[in-house]
């Protein structure tokens, strides 16, 4: 069943940092997971409590913030 | 205003654990200002509830609704056309909310998602301390504003006791002692006299040593 | 990086809050460590794609979350 298992993970990324190291990552051809779907923020200080808990309640197995 | 915490989320999913379906009601009034139980609030809590029972395979349905106030009829009103829709309905306004949405409606069951703690104010952003006992006889004017019922441990009206040391409280060596405070200032202004000043003993019967209490003012009632 | 905001001190309301729902989610049962948060600057390019790689190493090791069983 682990081997089968395919995470949904959502990324809230900064659209300074993360998000454009996300970008940059994409231009140098690296691979990451395509589990992470991102969601490009304009500061992560506009990430809040009841987004993180959202994601969760609509069924994601991971979340995290980056930036 | 009044501040509140709210409840460990164990607590109110034993409240809410034979419904399938609830309203989370919010108050706009202190509850928002103290960052317990205005519409954000509602939300977190919705959706932790959520999250739980989703958890548990016993999925529960839940709308939310911030009210103007919850302590004042004309606005208890605001959930008239929905209340019965509901297998129960979680207020997260102070102590008084849940009182006035269960008296407006017989019917329905009313939670509280809060304990309703003091009278106070924030002295820095996330942090509360209490400032006012709601004693009903205010005699903060001889002590230059600082109320020794609120905020001396012992509530006493002759301080300092022989627990405060460095202008901290026995109880706590962070909470200031309020004996010491008002000493300090009366020695700054020079008018440390002020406290030989006899005084008619506080009459404790506007407190809730005299039960339950109630303010009647003729020029505004009907 | 932290401290390091665009925005001055975005990254460190979001680690405030993420340890919120850290909190929360251990109230509710369910393993804290599926929230997280990361600092990185816009040059950091491997670092990202390793981070989401590690994220994903995680929560595969921890299994479907426990809302969706």
């Amino acid at each position: 069943m682990s081997e089968m298992f395919e995470p949904q993970i959502v990324a809230f990324c900064c659209k300074y940092c993360a998000y454009a190291a996300a970008d940059l990552a994409g231009s140098m051809r690296l691979s990451y997971p395509s589990n992470v779907k991102i969601i490009q923020v304009p500061c992560t200080g506009r990430v809040d409590i009841i987004h993180l808990l959202r994601a969760f309640e609509d069924g994601a197995d991971g979340v995290y913030v980056a930036g | 205003m009044i501040v509140a915490d709210r409840k460990s989320l164990d607590e109110i999913l034993w409240m809410v654990s034979d419904c399938n379906k609830i309203l989370i009601a919010g108050c706009k009034g202190c509850v928002t200002v103290c960052n317990v139980g205005g519409m954000k609030e509602v939300g977190i809590l919705a959706s932790a509830l959520k999250i739980a029972r989703k958890k548990e395979g016993k999925p529960l349905e839940v709308d939310e609704k911030t009210l103007e106030r919850q302590c004042d009829p004309e606005y208890v009103e605001q959930i008239r056309d929905i209340y019965d829709d509901y297998d129960a309905v979680v207020s997260m306004a102070c102590g008084v909310g849940p009182q006035f949405l269960s008296e407006a409606y017989p019917s329905q069951r009313f939670f509280p998602a809060v304990n309703t703690t003091f009278f106070g104010g924030a002295t820095e952003h996330g942090i509360w301390e209490e400032r006012c006992a709601g004693c009903g006889t205010c005699i903060i004017h001889y002590y230059d504003g600082m109320c020794p019922i609120a905020r001396c441990s012992k509530s006493i009206q002759h301080g300092p006791c022989g627990g405060s040391a460095r202008g901290k409280c026995e109880i706590n060596a962070e909470l200031d002692c309020i004996w010491d405070m008002i000493v300090k200032k009366k020695m700054e202004q020079g008018r440390l006299d002020d406290l030989l000043m006899v005084k008619a003993a506080k009459d404790w019967r506007t407190a809730r040593d005299g039960g339950p209490r109630k303010s009647i003012r003729e020029e505004l009632t009907k | 990086m932290e401290g390091e905001c665009h925005f001055l001190e975005g990254n460190l309301r979001a680690r405030k809050r993420v340890d919120y729902v850290k909190k929360t989610l251990e109230e509710l049962g369910i393993e804290p460590e599926r929230v997280e948060i990361f600092n990185l600057s816009s040059a950091m390019g491997p670092q990202f794609a390793e981070i989401a790689k590690g994220m994903t190493d995680k929560i595969k090791e921890l299994g479907p979350s426990p809302v969706n069983c």
